[in-house]
């Protein structure tokens, strides 16, 4: 697939392979290459060749792919989204910059996501990446209209009061699916630590939830 | 073995991480108790209860774009530069000066046509055309 769409790209740019000053770029737009869907279908790790390439198209499918999952694995850590959307930013921003040196020797999944969970374990947004639980309220019925948001409420309250790295992997794990040794290239863990800490995890989340939902409800 | 160690052992046993020998020990647990069954039940929930929760977050429309910016998407690709928004003021000036001055060098340099002759007058002498055939010359007279 990289190569249809390098050959694509040095067929409609002419002789020239250096896309970085411009000069042949007019002629190689996006809805050139995917105007047939051939981005839309390309795998991850075509894709991060094409923006290598600097293939116009390929940072904006990458985008679109990963936007969301960046954004609510930042949300759940940090509990703002416009925090979440400024973390989410600065990881696309410095994986788009760095992809020339990727060697990809992990996902490009597993990368975004361990500079978003590191941004995110920052010591500046850090302090108060955790409410106390004694801080936290019980969701009333005027907060929201509707179960779903009830629980997404207390969800995120229950999260607000993990520590940081337990957020972490609990979120990688059961919100992003990351396998544990994904786990442990994202978070730099040794399988062993990934396992307990995984498991400390959930207890954590089964305790709080426990008490914040007055100790009747149990997950079904 | 506890029903405390056994639940440590839960959240691998859900994941599949659990060795062979472990998760045969731990299946036998969970058959004679319901706090375990419980328990591994609830932790596979969490799963379901954060996708949910995640699946409210709304992100903002224009994310795409900040980040590109941010980027310099712009510069690297060379893709449909954009002209700066603070200079587009600037920009649009310009050009309504260049047409101004467009339209100002036009009409000096606008070639000057000679203006027409005036019509001859007629003397009072002369006699007046009131239509009938054109008076003939003298030449015409005696070519005829």
């Amino acid at each position: 697939m990289y190569q249809k769409l390098t050959s694509e790209r040095t067929f409609l740019a002419g002789s020239s392979s250096n896309s970085w000053k411009g000069e042949t770029e007019e002629a190689v737009r996006p809805a050139n290459l995917s105007a047939d869907g051939r981005l839309a279908t390309a795998d991850d790790a075509s894709l991060v060749a094409a923006c290598a390439q600097r293939v116009p198209g390929a940072f904006q499918e990458l985008l679109s792919r990963y936007r969301r999952p960046a954004i609510t694995l930042a949300y759940q850590m940090l509990g703002d989204l416009e925090d979440a959307e400024d973390v989410a930013q600065e990881a696309f921003v410095r994986v788009f910059q760095a992809i020339p040196r990727f060697r990809g020797q992990a996902s490009f999944s597993t990368w975004l996501y361990r500079i978003v969970t590191n941004l995110c374990l920052g010591s500046r947004r850090r302090r108060k990446a955790t409410v106390p639980l004694d801080a936290i309220r019980e969701p009333t019925a005027s907060d929201s209209p509707s179960r779903q948001v009830t629980e997404a409420l207390v969800t995120r309250q229950v999260l607000a009061a993990m520590a940081p790295e337990l957020r972490a992997i609990l979120l990688l794990r059961d919100q992003e699916g990351l396998s544990y040794s994904e786990i442990a290239e994202a978070l730099r863990l040794p399988m062993g630590t990934v396992r307990s800490r995984l498991s400390k995890a959930r207890m954590a989340f089964r305790q709080i939830w426990h008490k914040l939902s007055g100790g009747g409800e149990e997950q079904t | 073995m506890t029903c405390r160690l056994y639940e440590e052992q839960l959240s691998s046993y859900l994941d599949g991480e659990l060795p062979a020998a472990r998760a045969a020990r731990l299946e036998a647990h969970l058959k004679t108790c319901p706090h375990c069954q419980a328990e591994l039940a609830a932790l596979g929930g969490i799963s379901a209860r954060l996708r949910e929760a995640s699946n409210l977050v709304e992100v903002s429309h224009d994310f795409d774009r900040r980040v590109l910016k941010a980027f310099g998407y712009w510069r690297v690709t060379g893709w449909q530069r954009p002209v700066k928004s603070h200079l587009r003021p600037l920009v649009l000036i310009a050009l309504f000066l260049l047409a101004m001055l467009g339209a100002v060098w036009h009409w000096f340099t606008r070639p000057i046509e000679p203006a027409p002759e005036p019509a001859p007058a007629y003397s009072v002498a002369a006699p007046v055309p009131t239509g009938g055939p054109p008076p003939v010359s003298r030449e015409e007279e005696k070519r005829r």
